[in-house]
């Protein structure tokens, strides 16, 4: 009989991070990612024949051959999945995986999971959010580490948070600089805040070095700007943007809009770190710290895991006090960047999935309840199961949205003939 | 060498191991539209997250572009209208 494996879901950095840290210990390891190729949000690999790297931050290329290197040494103990997607727990604890490559649904019951599935981008709904042409700048800057090759035609980034200005350098040095970048909030108001930040050495000097790309290329960054609309304009797009009392009209081909990460834990089963079969969250998917915090979250929930089977203490006081440190970091940037909510015009789509409206939000009692605003207002039952409009009524709102619990599988819509093809493998 | 799949009938070129998603946005296509009162399909969160790219694929189940590796001979289109032209 086969020793039953310790599941890991997401081969991000904190996902190989937990696999090589369990299989060092010289325990087995499933390791599921739904794409093709290991590396998760921030180390998206190039396609096959691509040569045009996109420049990114030395420290991030060897943090991810760091990790590579280690789930190398120990791939005898480590089965990769790819093309596989978890879709969530049954009824009867198994865990099921949609294999998209052989067209078929298998369950495993593993000793413990990791779920390491990384951060969603927030956004802030304006008329026009909806549109194709509109994408999240973190999913145009995998496009372009995939194809190192940036989209044709002017590109606006607008919203807020430190990945505008990322993205705009690596697209300038791909050879499309922006039109402009647009923060919404204006970091110059907040001094105490900046002065903290600078004290970050790793991030600032990576931020340094996008600015000194964004004034190289002339790209304007542009803070306390907005945009408002959006509307069709032949091939591409008009956009309207606020900057302090004045409006102005932008054409572009794209619009890249994001307002920060936060983790994403729709349909994905409740923490239980002492359950039979312990399952933690680790990275982004937890608490959205970043590239470097997830590296070391990965390897804590791993220390959690193998404590937890007898194998080993718990996790290092060092991994702790990283991650305090990143957290200190996101809440100081979160006070640089802040920028007041702005309410959406009433025809503003909040749920895209079901063309749901801000006035039919608005339509719903104040005190209604997740239910009610599920059921009688339609909002997060589309094929996104809420992840984008969740947080969107969350703000307006003023308050978080419950999510339905425990959470009910398949996380993610699945073929019914895949389905049908189950197999399950009771290897306990 | 290249590679090609069809959308809507189209052919569509695709570099190796490349997406759905990025060989359609190459070649200019954004509106994944179907033929409802909701938005159009589009890539959006290039992650598997928002379904919006979720296109139909003939003879198989519907897939997330920005997931999908492309894959020579794909006959792709908007969903939920395929079947019609390519069954
Ligand atoms: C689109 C996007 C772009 C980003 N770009 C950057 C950047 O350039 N620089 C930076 O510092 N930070 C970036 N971030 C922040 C990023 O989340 C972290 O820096 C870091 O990647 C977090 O690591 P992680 O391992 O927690 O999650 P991720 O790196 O996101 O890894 C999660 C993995 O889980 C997989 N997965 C998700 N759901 C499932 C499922 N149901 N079944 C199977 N597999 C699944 C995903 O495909 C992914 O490989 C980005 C975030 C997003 C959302
Ligand atoms: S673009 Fe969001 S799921 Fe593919």
């Amino acid at each position: 009989m086969r020793e039953a494996p310790i599941l890991v879901v997401g081969a991000g950095p904190a996902g190989a991070s937990a696999a090589a840290t369990i299989a060092e210990a010289g325990l087995p390891v499933l390791l599921i990612e739904q794409r093709d190729q290991l590396g998760g949000a921030i180390h998206r690999q190039p396609a096959a024949g691509n040569e045009e790297h996109v420049w990114r931050p030395a420290r991030h290329r060897r943090n991810w051959a760091a990790l590579t290197a280690r789930l190398q040494a120990s791939a005898e103990r480590i089965e990769i999945r790819t093309e596989t997607i978890f879709l969530g727990v049954d009824s009867e604890g198994r865990f099921l995986f949609d294999d998209r490559h052989e067209a078929c649904v298998f369950a495993r019951r593993p000793r413990a999971a990791i779920i390491a599935v990384g951060a969603i981008e927030t956004i802030r709904p304006f008329p026009g959010w909806e549109l194709p042409g509109v994408m999240t700048a973190g999913g145009a800057q995998v496009l372009l580490k995939e194809t190192g090759r940036p989209p044709e035609g002017p590109i606006l980034l607008a919203g807020g948070g430190p990945l505008l200005p990322a993205l705009a350098a690596q697209l300038a040095k791909a050879g499309n600089p922006p039109v402009a970048v647009l923060e919404r909030g204006r970091p110059w108001n907040a001094p105490a805040a900046l002065a903290r930040l600078a004290l970050s050495w790793a991030p600032m000097s990576e931020a340094a070095a996008y600015a000194a790309a964004l004034a190289a290329s002339r790209v304007p960054y542009r803070c306390g700007a907005v945009v408002t609309q959006a509307e069709p304009d032949g091939d591409g797009l008009k956009v309207s943007i606020r900057v302090g009392e004045t409006q102005e009209p932008l054409l572009v081909r794209h619009l890249l809009i994001h307002d920060g990460i936060a983790p994403n834990r729709t349909g994905i089963p409740l923490p239980d770190p002492d359950g039979a079969v312990p399952i933690l969250l680790a990275g982004d998917g937890r608490e959205a710290l970043g590239a470097d915090a997830a590296i070391l979250d990965g390897r804590r929930a791993a220390m959690q895991v193998l404590a937890r089977l007898g194998h080993a203490e718990r996790g290092a006081p060092s991994d702790e006090r990283g991650l305090q440190r990143a957290r200190d970091f996101q809440a100081t940037l979160a006070r640089a960047l802040q920028a007041e909510p702005i309410v959406p015009p009433p025809e503003t789509l909040i749920c895209r999935c079901e063309g749901r409206s801000h006035a039919d939000l608005a339509a719903l009692a104040p005190d209604a309840s997740a239910r009610e605003i599920r059921l009688m207002g339609r909002f997060g039952l589309g094929a996104c199961q809420g992840r984008f409009c969740g947080p969107m009524i969350a703000a307006l709102r003023g308050q978080p949205l419950p999510t339905a619990s425990p959470p009910r599988w398949p996380l993610r819509p699945v073929s019914v003939a895949a389905l049908a093809r189950l197999t399950i493998d009771e290897t306990e | 060498m290249t590679s090609h799949f069809f959308w809507n009938g189209g052919p569509v070129a695709f570099r190796s191991g490349e997406t759905i998603a990025a060989a359609l946005l190459r070649a200019g296509i954004t509106d994944l539209g179907r033929p409802s009162a909701t938005p159009g399909g589009r890539v959006f969160c290039g992650i598997g997250a928002c379904q919006g790219c979720v296109i139909a694929v003939a003879g198989a189940a519907p897939v997330e572009a920005c997931l999908t590796p492309a894959r020579e001979g794909l006959r792709l289109g908007p969903l939920p209208a395929i079947g019609a032209e390519h069954a």
